[in-house]
């Protein structure tokens, strides 16, 4: 069993809710993303999500790109993104990690994927969910396949979606891009409803979570909430300094908010 | 109906390995949504009829086939013919693809238009046709296309349309269609999003290609009627390909036509720097597509260089990869100062204009006349007209207004 699936059934076993934290590897700097990563960990996070810069990600708002430009800045490879964790794994070997990012980044490393234990799982936002990563040639058996659903999904491929996941399923707020605002209470608790008639899996939310408040009536419909722009945006605020402290203290808040 | 083996994309939006969905999961309903209504339209009565009706009265097909006498003469050998898509309304081919997308639109019930643009033909041929429908339109252009093609972004302006300036990334027409993209998963119930090329994902590259391929099938009766027997060989210039695509399709299963691709050679292929996937990339996936790409060996995309903005793009067409891989079609490259040499050449010998991306497939006729005998019947798809690029060609010439 790896690392996610254990995390996630500790937490249900404890009626707790999933906390998971996003940033994009290399921005401001690696090493930066390593304090951060571990700083995630005190705070609170159950479960990390890594996001692999690409030149071209659609699905991001305009907070994320920039730190995908910024990173990109820095030459951050996909293979830098692994030694950075092989890094992280000496000292933390239970805390899940997910890459999140864009099939052209992953399939151009998939010797690196094929072979690793040390990350859990890999999201990749431009394939259709009815697909499996199997499909795209990643076969290890260590990384879980996390899908995306999201309000346009239809009922049918709900069905399609929750039967090719692993690890959890990963409920898109709302109809945009990361970052965006306008959340549907109502909307999302009946869609995630809906999933989990299809589904045993886990059903975490993301997408538009801006602060404790939103994330605790999240946290009420879902098994748990995915926080990226509004960390990302405190870590550029934080780029020169390198003092992260207020973000820890932010992830505290919301992990008391989602308890 | 084409032979089995080019009727192509199958289920999947696949031509071989080339194409599929790759978009996130909050398009795909968008996408089956398009693809069903397009498959259940095509082919009804009604629908043909509303189009054609719309190319003949709105766009002014058929547009001519020209012998152009000067510049066969010029390259000594062969006859050259020139397929005048520069004569269409709004001075490209790319209205013929907007007049059908916006039907679609029309009957799913879609208030909101937006497209990506580089060269500005796209964005005005969209423009154009809400305008027409009144429909509210939004054209997402790179902010250094924005600046390049300034006469284009007026006459979109003046259709009515808004025209956004995309300054991320490398800030030409890739960022364009992304930002397209992601104003498209916000506002995906009532919008529609009118493709400009035989690029993004499954069912773009099909539709795009099927409303574009009238210029083909008009050039099938045309050459019979011009010279007797299909050309020997079709050339257009390819960024994502939709002109190319057009003309080539019907002609696919017509052996005896060569069909050759030209793509933008930039400052030359050996420096790298260029828009030439075709000649110097490798497959991957972008914009919903997988497709040849310019990019280096972590899956990044790679700038681009190309003195025509409607070229300046890292990736094609999927078809077009496909069509390469299988030996149907040929691509070749052409830098930029070949390319202005030939616009100035056939403005001067033909009176005729050509936009920078059309003056690429003229500026392969130097080698290709070379190598074909004299009875050969050459034809170049004039793609769109060059007074856009005024100012870039005079900016390049050294000269102020």
């Amino acid at each position: 069993m790896n690392r996610l699936t254990t995390t996630l059934n500790n937490l249900k076993d404890n009626n707790q809710k999933a906390l998971v934290a996003y940033l994009v590897a290399g921005d401001p700097d690696l090493d930066s993303t390593l304090d951060l990563m571990h700083l995630f960990v005190e705070s609170g996070v159950d479960i990390i999500e890594i996001g692999v810069p690409f030149t071209d990600p659609i699905a991001e708002g305009p907070t994320i790109q920039k730190a995908h430009d910024r990173a990109l800045k820095n030459n951050i490879s996909l293979k830098m993104i692994f030694d950075l964790v092989v890094e992280f794994r000496k000292i933390n070997d239970q805390t899940p990690i997910v890459l999140m990012g864009y099939l052209n980044t992953f399939i151009s490393h998939i010797d690196l994927v094929e072979s690793t234990s040390i990350i859990d799982s890999i999201l990749v936002v431009d394939i259709p969910g009815e697909l499996s990563l199997k499909d795209y040639g990643i076969t290890n058996p260590n990384i879980n396949t996390i899908s995306l659903i999201s309000p346009t999904t239809t009922d049918n491929r709900v069905e399609l979606i929750a039967k090719n996941s692993t690890g959890f399923i990963y409920y898109v707020n709302l109809r945009g891009v990361t970052g965006s605002s306008n959340l549907n209470i109502d909307e999302i608790k009946n869609n995630i409803q809906k999933i989990k008639k299809h589904s045993d899996l886990p059903t975490l939310a993301g997408f538009g979570i801006k602060s404790a408040n939103d994330a605790k009536m999240l946290a009420e419909c879902s098994d748990g909430v995915i926080i990226g722009s509004s960390i990302v945006e405190m870590i550029n605020e934080s780029s020169n300094s390198k003092e992260f402290a207020r973000i820890g203290e932010y992830l505290k808040e919301i992990k008391q908010a989602i308890s | 109906m084409k032979s089995n083996k080019f009727n192509l994309p199958d289920n999947n939006g696949f031509f071989g390995e080339f194409g599929g969905k790759f978009v996130p999961e909050t398009l795909m309903y968008a996408l089956e949504e398009l693809e069903n209504t397009y498959n259940e339209l095509k082919d009804r009565e009604d629908f043909q009829k509303e189009f054609y009706s719309d190319l003949s009265n709105f766009v002014g097909r058929p547009s001519p086939l020209y012998f152009a006498e000067r510049l066969s003469n010029h390259y000594g050998s062969g006859s050259i013919w020139l397929k005048r898509e520069d004569l269409n309304h709004t001075g490209a081919h790319k209205i013929n693809n907007t007049v059908g997308q916006i039907l679609l639109a029309k009957h799913m019930g879609k208030k909101r238009i937006i497209a990506e643009t580089g060269a500005g033909q796209h964005g005005v041929a969209t423009a154009t046709v809400a305008a027409r429908l009144g429909l509210e339109c939004h054209i997402y252009m790179g902010a250094e296309d924005v600046k390049r093609q300034s006469l284009n972004v007026y006459r979109i302006k003046l259709l009515g349309a808004e025209v956004h300036a995309v300054d991320s990334g490398t800030a030409t027409l890739k960022d364009a269609l992304n930002e397209a993209l992601r104003d498209w998963v916000t506002n995906v119930d009532d919008t529609y999003y009118i493709i400009g090329s035989v690029t993004g994902p499954h069912p773009y590259p099909m539709i795009v290609r099927d409303f574009n391929s009238v210029v083909g099938q008009e050039l099938i009766h045309q050459s019979k009627d011009s010279f007797n027997s299909m050309p020997d060989a079709i050339v257009a210039c390819v960024g994502g390909g939709s002109n190319a695509m057009g003309i080539f399709y019907p002609f696919i299963d017509i052996p005896e036509t060569r069909l050759i691709g030209v793509e933008a050679g930039g400052n030359g292929i050996s420096t790298g720097e260029h828009a030439a996937p075709l000649n110097d990339g490798t497959p991957g996936v972008l914009h919903g597509a997988r497709s040849y790409l310019m990019q280096d060996e972590s899956g990044q995309i790679m700038d681009t260089k190309s003195v025509s903005a409607g070229l300046d793009y890292p990736g094609v067409g999927p078809e077009h990869s496909w069509l390469k891989d299988i030996g149907r079609a040929e691509y070749v490259a052409v830098n930029d100062d070949e390319a202005l040499k030939a616009f100035h050449e056939v403005t001067e010998l033909e009176g005729i204009m050509p936009a920078l991306e059309t003056a690429h497939a003229f500026a392969y006729l130097g080698p290709l006349m070379k190598e074909l005998p004299d009875t050969a019947n050459v034809v170049v798809n004039v793609s769109g007209r060059g007074d856009k690029d005024i100012n870039t060609v005079a900016e390049i010439d050294g000269i102020k207004f």
